[in-house]
């Protein structure tokens, strides 16, 4: 019954932590890939 | 006044040599054509330090607001946000253009209404002189330029330039947000509006909130935008701002701008990393150079209120500002669709 109790409290602190990430990471982070270059040129492009 | 030898060239008065006026002195010293450069500070230690380290050029004087040299020919800013409104109205009594680099969205307002009284005694004042609201700007109009229309422009920064910095950024970010959307305001929520935002290196990824400073001034240039936004974020891993204000901490402002080129719908991304107070005292200072005609970098302002990125042109301003190490860049590659286009819009 103990490792029951206490399989239950690892499972919501789990659930807990999982939502936590979640709403954390909602953000609208889009897929990006490439990188930056500092502008030069005439027209500082 | 401790009076030293004069120079060739207007005269500058600059208030305040904190962390951004230390630095706008330092550039306007360096700029030819600039004569000498009158530091009003009312703390001695810093007013010492600040005129030792200038050379011949620089004076000092105790009170931004009291007596000036005859030959005051601009004045520049680089107070807390609390005194710019004050020293504007001194300057325009006076006669005196007036530049700003503040960032804080009130005293943005307050120096926006003193519009009336510049225009009657055709004196100009200029704001938008930092790095977002300012080189931002510039930024936003350079990307417009490439396209045929625009309609959406986001801009995001991180980091401080010294403890005032800190106190204007915190109050921004616990002030209710404000976005330009389909041609009128929209006062959003507080925490909804957290997002991820990429700066280039070695800033990288930050969490940025959506913000009300400096979103009238990019309204004024964008009217007919769909949508306009402004956020900020906390600067160099300082998570409850353990850094924050520190000089020496990296900045960052990130541009988006998307619009039509073409028949396609089209987005263009600037950003530029630097110390917030280099990128700050260096725009401060190339803005009033450009003012008292030392620089070229685009028509005169005209009696008024103006944001710097409403009369200054952007190829001379980057590429001056490049000169002293303020370096932009563009982000190639793929980025994702527009943040009006997103599940959280």
């Amino acid at each position: 019954m103990k490792a029951f109790r206490r399989g239950l409290v690892v499972a919501f602190i789990a659930l807990l932590a999982g939502a936590i990430v979640r709403l954390r990471g909602k953000g609208t982070v889009q897929p990006t890939s490439g990188g930056w270059r500092e502008l030069e040129g005439p027209d500082f492009r | 006044m401790n009076v030293r030898p004069e120079t060739q060239g207007p005269t500058v008065l600059l208030a305040g040599v904190g962390a951004v006026g230390a630095r706008a002195a330092r550039q306007l010293v360096d700029t030819d054509g600039i004569g000498r450069v009158v530091l009003a500070e009312r703390r001695p230690d810093q007013r010492r330090t600040a005129l030792d380290s200038l050379g011949e050029r620089a004076v000092a004087l105790d009170d931004p607001y009291g007596d000036w040299p005859d030959d005051i020919a601009i004045v520049v800013s680089a107070l807390p946000a609390s005194g710019d409104g004050r020293l504007a109205r001194v300057a325009i009594e006076r006669g005196v253009p007036f530049v700003s680099g503040t960032e804080d969205a009130d005293t943005i307002d307050e120096l926006l209404a003193l519009q009336p009284i510049a225009r009657a005694s055709g004196v100009s004042v200029v704001i938008g002189c930092g790095l977002a609201p300012g080189l931002s700007d510039v930024l936003a109009r350079h990307a417009a330029s490439a396209l045929e229309d625009v309609d959406e422009v986001h801009i995001a920064r991180v980091g401080t330039s010294g403890p005032a910095s800190v106190a204007t950024m915190k109050r921004a970010l616990r002030e209710r947000p404000r976005e330009w959307r389909d041609g009128s305001w929209h006062e959003g929520r507080r925490r909804p509006t957290r997002e991820l935002v990429w700066f280039p290196e070695p800033v990288g990824g930050r969490d940025c909130d959506a913000v009300a400073s400096g979103i009238a001034l990019l309204q004024r240039q964008f009217p007919d935008a769909q949508r306009l936004t402004i956020r900020y974020g906390e600067g160099e891993d300082s998570p409850g701002w353990r850094r924050a204000g520190d000089a020496a901490a990296w900045g960052a402002a990130r541009v988006e701008v998307w619009g039509r080129r073409g028949r396609a719908r089209d987005s263009i991304v600037y950003g530029v990393v630097e110390r917030t107070a280099v990128a700050t005292g260096t725009m401060l200072a190339v803005v009033a150079g450009s003012m008292l005609g030392a620089l070229d970098l685009g028509r005169p302002a005209g009696p008024g209120v103006f944001a710097a990125s409403e009369f200054l042109e952007p190829v001379p301003l980057l590429t001056e500002l490049s000169r002293r190490g303020v370096k932009a860049a563009t982000f190639e590659g793929v980025g994702g669709e527009s943040p009006a286009t997103s599940p959280r819009g």
